[in-house]
C-alpha cells in the first residue's frame, strides 16, 4: 500500500496535462479580461504621462495567479508563454516579440517562487514575482526600446510606476482573486497533494 | 474572423515547416534588434514591408488593412523617445520636453525598427497555422505533447469563455448592476467578470484535461501524429528568401544611405 502511495505522490510532482491546461486557460481568460479592461482604462489612462504603465502588471498577473492556484514549479513560465500565445493565435503582428518577452518575464517570476522553494504562496511573494517580471521587462526594453537613452527622470518614473503597478496587480489583486476562487471551491482539486494527506488516508 | 484569416494563395512561406520558420523568425528578430544604424533599420522596414505584401498570400487590401496598425506602432515607438530622449544638440525644449537631434533620429530609428518587427511578425502569423506550429514543435523540436495539446485545446475552449463573457455582461445589465460611479465600476470589473469566468473555465479545463489524459494525449515519445510535419525543400527556399531580404536591406544601407548617421545609441 505504502509503495503505491509514494508512486502516486511522485508521479504528481511534475506538471500533468491537467496542470498545463488549467494554467493555459487561466492565462487566456485573464488575457480576455485584460483586453476588456484595457479598452475601458485607456480612456481613464489619459490622466497623466505614462499612466498606462500602472496597468502593465496585468501582463504578469497570469503567472502569479496560476502559481497561487496550482503551486507547482514551471507554472509561472507556462502561464506567461500562454499569454503571448494568445496574441499570436489572434494574429498580432508583435507575437514573436511578445513570446520572447514572455520567456524572460516568466523566468524572472519563476525565479522568485523558486527562491522561496515554491512553499510560500502569499500576496507579498506574488508581488515580488511581479516586480521581478517588471525588472525583466526593463532588461528586454533596454535592448528593444533603448530606454536607457530616455532622460533619467523619465526612466526612473516609468519603471517605478510599472513596478508599483506590478506589485499591486500581480501580488495583491491576484491573491484576492485566488482567495475568491478558493471560496468558490475551484482550487481544492488543483493543488499538489501533501504527504500528510496520504498518511491520513493510511492511518 | 476565421474567414478573414484565410490566405488566397499559398507561398513558399506557407509550405515551410512551422518549427523551422519559427526559428528563422526568432533569428530575424535578433538580427533586427542588433541593428543600431538608422539606415539599416529604414531599409529593413522597407524590404520587409514589400515582402509582407508579396509573400503573405493575402489580397493587397487585407494586408494593407492589417499593416495600417504599423502607423500607430511607429508613433508609439518613436514619440516618447523624440520628446524625452537624451541628446546634446537641442532643437526645441519646453518644460520636461526636450527634442534634440540625437533623440529625434533615435526615435525615427525605433519607429522604423518597430515597423520591421511588425512586418516580420505579421509575415509569420499570416503564413502559419497554430495547429501546424504545435505539430511541428512536437515532431521537430521534441516539445512534450502535454504542452502542445493543452495549448491547442485551450484555443478551442476560448469561444466558450467569450460566450460566457457575453452572457455575464447581459446578466449584469438585466440586473441593473454596474451603475454607480465610473471609477467604482472599473475597479470592480475584475471581481465581476474575472471570478465567474475563471471559475467556469477552470472547471471546464479540468474536465477536458481528465478526458484527454484518459485518451493518452500526454503520452510521451512513442506515439504517432495525425499530421506529419517534415522538413522539405520549401524550408531551404524560405531560408534563402529571408536571408536574401535581410542581406539586401543591409547592403542597401551600405550602398545608398539615406540618413548617413552612425550608431543611434549614446553609449554603444
Amino acid at each position: 500500500m505504502s509503495t503505491q502511495v509514494s508512486g502516486a505522490a511522485s508521479r504528481r510532482r511534475g506538471l500533468t496535462l491537467t496542470d498545463v491546461l488549467v494554467t493555459v486557460v487561466v492565462s487566456l481568460v485573464l488575457g480576455v479580461v485584460y483586453h476588456l479592461w484595457a479598452s475601458v482604462s485607456s480612456v481613464a489612462g489619459l490622466l497623466f504621462v505614462q499612466s498606462d504603465e500602472l496597468v502593465y502588471g496585468m501582463w504578469f498577473a497570469a503567472s502569479t495567479l496560476a502559481f497561487l492556484l496550482i503551486r507547482k514549479p514551471g507554472v509561472a513560465l507556462v502561464a506567461e508563454i500562454a499569454a503571448a500565445h494568445l496574441e499570436i493565435a489572434f494574429g498580432s503582428a508583435y507575437g514573436i516579440q511578445l513570446l520572447l518577452y514572455s520567456v524572460v518575464q516568466g523566468l524572472a517570476a519563476e525565479l522568485v517562487f523558486a527562491a522561496f522553494r515554491y512553499r510560500k504562496a502569499n500576496a507579498f511573494v506574488a508581488g515580488l514575482a511581479g516586480i521581478a517580471a517588471a525588472a525583466a521587462s526593463l532588461l528586454a526594453d533596454i535592448y528593444y526600446g533603448y530606454v536607457t537613452e530616455y532622460a533619467t527622470w523619465l526612466l526612473v518614473y516609468k519603471y517605478s510606476l510599472r513596478a508599483i503597478g506590478s506589485f499591486v496587480i500581480a501580488g495583491y489583486l491576484m491573491y484576492g482573486l485566488a482567495k475568491l476562487l478558493e471560496k468558490a471551491g475551484v482550487t481544492q482539486s488543483l493543488r499538489p497533494v501533501d504527504r500528510k494527506e496520504y498518511d491520513a488516508l493510511d492511518g | 474572423m476565421k474567414r478573414f484569416f484565410e490566405p488566397s494563395r499559398r507561398t513558399w512561406l506557407h509550405r515551410a515547416n512551422p518549427a523551422v520558420k519559427l526559428a528563422l523568425f526568432v533569428l530575424l528578430f535578433v538580427v533586427t534588434m542588433l541593428t543600431h544604424r538608422i539606415d539599416a533599420s529604414f531599409y529593413l522596414a522597407c524590404v520587409f514591408l514589400l515582402l509582407l505584401f508579396a509573400a503573405s498570400g493575402y489580397p493587397i487590401w487585407k494586408t494593407a488593412l492589417l499593416a495600417s496598425g504599423f502607423a500607430l506602432a511607429f508613433a508609439s515607438a518613436s514619440l516618447t523617445m523624440i520628446l524625452f530622449g537624451k541628446g546634446s544638440e537641442i532643437w526645441w525644449s519646453f518644460g520636461p520636453v526636450a527634442i534634440s537631434k540625437e533623440s529625434f533620429y533615435r526615435g525615427l530609428h525605433l519607429g522604423f525598427r518597430s515597423i520591421a518587427f511588425g512586418c516580420q511578425g505579421l509575415l509569420f502569423v499570416l503564413t502559419t497555422s497554430s495547429t501546424g506550429l504545435f505539430y511541428a514543435l512536437m515532431q521537430r523540436l521534441k516539445l512534450s505533447p502535454k504542452y502542445a495539446y493543452s495549448f491547442m485545446a485551450s484555443l478551442r475552449l476560448m469561444p466558450m469563455a467569450l460566450e460566457e463573457l457575453r452572457i455575464r455582461r447581459d446578466a449584469l445589465a438585466v440586473r441593473g448592476s454596474g451603475s454607480g460611479s465610473r471609477a467604482g465600476a472599473l475597479l470592480r470589473l475584475p471581481e465581476r467578470y474575472a471570478l465567474p469566468l475563471l471559475a467556469q473555465s477552470i472547471r471546464r479545463a479540468q474536465r477536458t484535461a481528465a478526458a484527454m489524459e484518459v485518451k493518452r494525449f500526454d503520452a510521451g515519445s512513442r506515439r504517432t501524429y495525425y499530421y506529419s510535419s517534415p522538413v522539405t525543400r520549401s524550408d531551404a527556399a524560405a531560408l534563402l528568401l529571408l536571408a536574401g531580404a535581410t542581406a539586401a536591406a543591409l547592403l542597401l544601407a551600405q550602398a545608398l544611405p539615406v540618413f548617413n548617421l552612425g550608431d543611434m545609441r549614446m553609449v554603444p
